[in-house]
């Protein structure tokens, strides 16, 4: 009992006496274990990040009707199949052929926040999204062949099935004909720019017809194996839809996490490594320093094991303490990059902060016990003589 | 005699200083490591993000939107690129930036059991010979890098004997029982064509639903020789920032210098101008898709890896700060004696920096190429290729672990400035 | 028997013979010094009679054991027992406090216990400077300290190895004024030095000159207690 309290004092004493000596030691440990629970956080995070990042990419999952169109039933019966968590978003698009001053043009109604989530790469030129009925967002294309500006109005027609039968028969043809604002001009590179773009609800008020849905892009945060997965249940769920990938972007996503994920990887393991012989080197020389007070000690006649006890239990704390700062630091670390990077939090792992704990003692206890041994390895009166 | 004081500590106290110059060397290493893979992860990450196809796309200036839409039939006022101007996407600025590129002409032909089919002509591993002796071989192969071959071979205008030979996609392969080998008869507005099925592809898409043929070959089919409707680049961009934006709108808003910051920058745009310098009568625009997203990735991750660096440039300085101070403070017993000896504290302080910059100049060197090794080492299991040395991490480095040394010694040398010899040597 | 007896003891480094067919005998009370030159074998003397070396040939013989046979283990039991060393450079752990360093010496022999500690201190005369640190004590308050950590567990032997090399005069006083007191209470002393006035107060001198004890004077004028006039 009394020992284990001479113990305890000796070390506290080391700790406290020995102080700029030990705040050297104590920061160095911190820091490996800084690096330790910062970067294996960010790894293990990075995955999910980088994932979201690469949804900019837009849909990589298209639900079609296996005959022709379906219903926003469907569409939500086969999005009910998909974790909430895991969904970007999901756009429902109907197309339909339409006139701007006798001309055809193809118009897709549409809702507007999922299309938002699910192509973020579209960029409105001038103007914004359509928010209000009778507002609608029209091609780059489009605005270009008609002329036409954000805030400009203009008349769309559409002709009903029944009167295309008329047109057929030379008779006079209603058509269905609404004023529109353009609200802006869409800018994306691609096929989209061809097309007008409208609210379902404004689409369904010019053709007259509700509830038709041609096809709904998907944007789902999972890795390629889950999207296989989630194709095959929504085809077995919704016998209406059909579920396929949009290989052209989970290919390439596979591929380019894989590639980032591993660098990540590396770079964790490379940096860990270094830091941790950086911390071991550290450690060997605050304890090569003390070789004289263990020659002293075994010349009071301390034995070995005695004086590697303490001297671990010295080095040991100091690796728990750094161990406590670096959780906590790179914490605070693997934070910052999450929010600078991703604009992000990360999720605290809390198993991480023994586990940081726990390496941070065994590699100061592993670096310290290499000297301390080599130190009671030799003859106390050479270390007394002071050579 | 300060030189043979210095050689006394490096060779007597080697063990020591070879610690010193571990730690040093362990730093630097780290910091070569990781300033080289940072510098270098832009380019690696633009590479791998090729597979996602073209950035830009090249069009004719008046080709109709109308036509495009609907496909309208007999539509011949669209004006077509013309074959022989390809080769000059590889004459612009930022020519060694164009990775690839693949010309389309795209045709409507009548199938014998009725129905239309898009037969696409392209480029599948064309070999291009530039007047400039530079050699490239392009071709939707590349470009198309998730097309999944489902049997069959990839065309190549370099080995196929015939110009026959054709690809088409699965679900036209399925709907007309097609399989490696069969032949399909296609009729176009200004010939007819017997096609050898050489391969059949999967490509999660429209053109699943095509055929894709040699670009001559499905020219003649509608009678368009060096004709091209369209064409997909892929280069390798600088993310867009502020000034790219407003250039993309309108480059005649820039000032001069501007104008020369954009144009000697490889942003999208910059390019797309180039080429649209460079081809006449095109429209050259960004894949909003491709390029925007590129962008936001590249730059996360450039900046992940900034911040990562950061903390390793800090725990490495913080590393061999420690150690040097450790292991000067040490040798205040031998300081002591010099001081006593008549040594003036100037000198004493000289002796002391100039062994720990001896050994951090070796520490450093020897750091610094374990660093490159290190760095390769990334490069080659990740990407695939050597990660390129860039001479300013050089300096950078020198300079780091000059300084991160040096601060390293002050606290030390302030111990021993204040040391008084007899405290020293009558046993502390 | 006597407490420790060396019997044709050499101690060889490769040509040269530090110890060179050495006997002696010490009994229990008595005080010993031993002069000699730098490099007459003193210090390896010391080392063997201090169980911190072993001899290349010859006996050893502590309390009738015969310690040049002993493992290094078993020698630190030993001289953990036995032993109670006295340095020239005082040696002292200088984050422990004086009191602290007297307990280490009876936290590796037994339990340790601060009282005892500290009436081995008040022996030394050090009661009021318990609580300071090393680096606070001159350097006679230090070698005092050395003198209460190697009393505190009554010791077979104290060995000293130039004791008073590292003080001046006054604090050289109290040192061989503690040395008296030591030799009262019946301890036996070897001190180890080449200053004549601490060796002369001793019982019995030895000088030791190559290796080989070339003299041996029997002080008559001895004021201890306990004496060995028949040597």
């Amino acid at each position: 009992m009394k020992k284990k309290r001479m113990f305890v004092r000796m070390i506290s004493a080391s700790l406290l006496r020995r102080r700029s000596r030990m705040i050297v030691a104590l920061l160095s440990i911190a820091i490996g274990a800084t690096i330790l629970s910062g970067l294996v956080s960010i790894y293990y995070d990075v995955p999910r990040q980088l994932g979201a990042e690469f949804r900019n990419y837009g849909a990589n999952m298209i639900l079609t009707g296996r005959d022709g169109r379906f219903t926003a039933g469907d569409m939500a019966a086969g999005k009910a199949v998909i974790d909430p968590k895991e969904l970007v978003g999901a756009a429902p698009y109907r197309y339909e052929n339409v006139r701007i001053r006798e001309n055809p043009v193809v118009a897709a109604g549409t809702d507007a926040e999922q299309a938002k989530a699910a192509s973020p790469y579209w960029l409105i030129d001038s103007g914004e999204w359509f928010s209000r009925s009778g507002e609608m967002l029209i091609g780059a294309k489009v605005a270009d062949s008609f002329r036409l500006k954000a805030g400009d109005k203009i008349e769309v027609s559409f002709t009903p099935d029944d009167q295309k039968q008329a047109a057929v028969k030379n008779e006079a043809v209603e058509d269905n004909v609404k004023e529109f604002t353009v609200s802006g001009i869409l800018k994306t590179g691609g096929t989209e720019e061809e097309y007008i773009y409208m609210s379902m609800g404004d689409l369904e008020g010019l053709t007259g017809r509700s509830d038709l849905t041609d096809v709904a892009e998907l944007s789902i945060s999972a890795t390629s194996d889950k999207l296989k997965e989630y194709t095959e249940r929504i085809d077995q769920a919704v016998p209406a839809i059909h579920a396929s990938l949009v290989k052209r972007v989970t290919a390439s996503e596979t591929t380019v996490l894989s590639k980032l994920q591993a660098l990540v990887l590396l770079v964790t393991v490379i940096v860990l490594a270094l830091t941790m012989i950086c911390v071991a080197t550290t450690m060997t020389a605050v304890v090569a320093e003390r070789r004289k007070e263990i020659g002293l000690r075994k010349a009071i006649g301390a034995s070995d094991s005695s004086i590697i006890k303490e001297f671990m239990g010295e080095s040991m704390l100091l690796g728990l303490l750094g161990g406590i700062v670096g959780s906590v630091l790179g914490y605070v670390f693997a934070q910052q990059v999450s929010v600078r990077v991703f604009s992000s939090s990360i999720s605290f792992r809390p198993l991480l902060v023994p586990i940081t704990i726990a390496v941070s003692i065994i590699v100061t206890g592993l670096s310290s016990l290499m000297p301390i041994r080599s130190a009671t390895d030799i003859d106390p009166a050479l270390v007394l003589k002071g050579e | 005699m300060f030189g043979r004081m210095i050689r006394g500590t490096l060779f007597r106290q080697w063990k020591k200083m070879l610690m010193i110059a571990f730690t040093i060397a362990l730093g630097a290493s780290l910091a070569a490591a990781m300033l080289s893979v940072m510098l270098d992860v832009g380019d690696k990450v633009n590479q791998e993000l090729k597979t996602y196809g073209a950035n830009i796309k090249v069009v004719p200036k008046a080709a109709s939107v109308l036509s495009g839409l609907y496909e309208v039939e007999g539509d011949q006022s669209g004006a077509y690129l013309k074959e022989e101007d390809l080769g000059k996407i590889k004459t612009i600025f930022w020519t060694f930036n164009i990775v690839d590129y693949a010309p389309f002409t795209t045709v409507n032909a009548e199938l014998d059991g009725g129905g239309t089919v898009k037969v696409v002509g392209s480029w599948f591993n064309h070999h291009i010979a530039l007047p400039t002796g530079e050699e490239l071989d392009a071709g939707i192969q590349s470009l198309r890098s998730w097309w999944d071959l489902k049997s069959g071979s990839w065309l190549n205008e370099q080995t196929d004997t015939d110009t026959k030979g054709a690809m088409v996609g699965t679900e036209l392969a399925e709907r007309l029982g097609l399989t490696v080998g069969s032949s399909i008869h296609v009729k176009g507005r200004a010939a007819e064509d017997t096609y050898t099925v050489r391969g059949i592809y999967d490509a999660g898409g429209d053109e699943d639903g095509q055929i894709y043929v040699q670009l001559n070959t499905a020219q003649a089919l509608d009678g368009l020789e060096g004709k091209v409707d369209s064409i997909d680049v892929s280069a390798l961009t600088t993310p867009d920032n502020e000034l790219a934006e407003r250039a993309a709108k309108d480059p005649k808003s820039l000032t001069v210098a501007q104008y020369e910051l954009w144009y000697c920058t490889a942003y999208a745009s910059s390019i797309c101008w180039q080429i649209q310098e460079a081809i006449p009568d095109s429209i050259a625009s960004p894949v909003r898709q491709v390029a925007d997203s590129e962008g936001e990735i590249l730059n996360k991750t450039q900046l992940l890896m900034i911040l990562i660096t950061i903390l390793s440039l800090i725990g490495a300085a913080l590393g061999i700060c420690n150690l040097v101070t450790a292991s000067v403070m040490e040798r205040s017993q031998e300081i002591g004696l010099m001081k006593a000896i008549g040594a003036y504290n100037g000198s004493v302080s000289l002796l002391v920096l100039t062994e720990v910059f001896i050994t951090a100049v070796i520490g450093g060197i020897a750091g610094f190429f374990a660093g490159f090794g290190f760095a390769q080492i990334i490069g080659h299991s990740v990407f695939g290729s050597a990660i390129s040395l860039r001479p300013m991490v050089i300096p950078i480095v020198a300079v780091l672990v000059f300084i991160v040394t040096m601060i390293g010694c002050i606290p030390a040398i302030r111990m021993l400035l204040r040391l008084r010899p007899t405290e020293v040597l009558h046993g502390k | 028997m006597s407490l420790l007896e060396l019997k044709n003891v050499y101690k060889i480094y490769g040509e040269l013979h530090a110890l060179d067919d050495v006997n002696l005998k010490v009994e229990k009370g008595e005080w010993v010094s031993i002069m000699g030159p730098s490099g007459s074998g003193k210090s390896t003397m010391m080392n063997i009679i201090g169980c911190m070396d072993k001899p290349t040939k010859g006996e050893v013989l502590l309390d009738g054991v015969d310690i040049s046979k002993e493992s290094s283990k078993s020698l630190t039991t030993i001289r953990r027992d036995k032993i109670g060393l006295i340095f020239q450079q005082f040696h002292l752990v200088n984050y422990l406090t004086a009191v602290e360093n007297v307990m280490l010496a009876q936290y590796y022999h037994s339990i340790p216990d601060e009282k005892e500690a500290l009436e081995a201190l008040e022996r030394v005369g050090l009661a009021d400077r318990a609580k300071h640190l090393p680096s606070q004590l001159s350097g006679g308050e230090q070698q005092r300290v050395c003198v209460a950590r190697a009393l505190i567990n009554y010791p077979e032997i104290v060995l000293a190895d130039e004791p008073t090399g590292n003080l001046d005069e006054a604090n050289e006083e109290i040192v061989v004024d503690l040395f008296h007191k030591l030799h009262d209470d019946g301890t036996t002393l070897i001190v180890v030095t080449h200053d004549p006035e601490v060796a002369e107060v001793a019982q019995r001198q030895l000088v030791l000159r190559n290796g080989k004890i070339a003299k041996e004077v029997v002080n008559q004028n001895f004021t201890g207690k306990i004496r060995f006039t028949d040597q």
